[in-house]
């Protein structure tokens, strides 16, 4: 699925779910691309922020193999919010990939994005070829 | 629960100047999020938002912001030629323009063009 030529045949795949946390209904929207992520979160179609995440090729200076902390910046919107760029950040950890979130929701309390984070980490189980 | 997603998506693959290209389009209330890609990837990404302040024919003036990439001047001159008419056509929404291209010509702009259009989703 992933040999040489795979850009060229067009990879980029779209993914649409939601779910009902807290009596929100939240919406998903994903796009897989080659070695790359795009992940919105959102209860209205608003695109109010988005963050990148990416695991870095350095050691860091405890030592090992690789930095386990990937790396995270906000490009767009409220940049003290970290609720988008920590999101992107333990993605990118989980897939090892470059990951860009955007998250929409009003509510950023710990315990429900961790509510959001473990819901796309089940799909990301249940549909693997869609992440 | 599922139901319809609540962002809509368009996507369309086609060879413009030879080189098999993937676009994506997806609206938000705010923005339209524009994916032209030759590599699978994001590339460059691009933030044009139009400012209140309106310019001589009324239209309002594009500012173009390189948020992800390498910021070279003609990065902007294409981001706008390339969805400067996304904008205006979606009510000057905003325009995230994620960027992957080959070679920045003049006749990849016309050509990319036609295949977000067929992408319309504002």
């Amino acid at each position: 699925m992933e040999g040489p030529g795979a850009a060229a045949r067009g990879n980029v795949t779209l993914h649409n779910f939601s779910a009902r946390l807290w009596e929100q209904l939240v919406h998903f929207h994903v796009m897989r691309l080659t070695d790359s992520l795009f992940l919105w979160v959102g209860a209205t179609p608003h695109l109010r922020n988005l963050s990148v995440a990416m695991c870095t090729r350095y050691v860091s200076a405890a030592g090992g193999l690789w930095d386990p902390i990937p790396v995270s910046t906000a490009l767009l919107g409220d940049m003290s919010d970290t609720t988008s760029t920590g999101l992107a950040q333990r993605l990118a950890r989980k897939t090892s990939k470059q990951v860009f979130v955007s998250y929409n929701l009003p509510n950023t309390d710990s315990s429900f994005t961790l509510l959001v984070e473990n819901r796309i980490k089940e799909e990301m189980e249940a549909f693997p070829e869609k992440f | 629960m599922e139901g319809k997603p609540l962002v809509i998506s368009k996507e369309k693959t086609a060879v413009v100047c030879g080189v098999p290209t993937q676009v994506i389009c997806t609206a938000f209330s705010t923005h339209i999020l524009v994916v032209v890609t030759q590599f699978g990837k994001m590339g460059t990404l691009v933030s044009l938002e139009p400012s209140n302040v309106t310019g001589d024919v009324g239209k309002p003036v594009l500012t173009t912001k390189v948020l992800l990439g390498q910021d070279e001047p003609l990065i902007h001159v294409f981001a706008k030629n390339l969805v400067a008419f996304v904008s205006q056509e979606a009510g000057n929404r905003a325009v995230l323009l994620a960027l992957a291209v080959k070679d920045k010509s003049m006749e990849g702009v016309t050509a990319l063009k036609e295949e977000i259009r067929t992408c319309q989703v504002w």
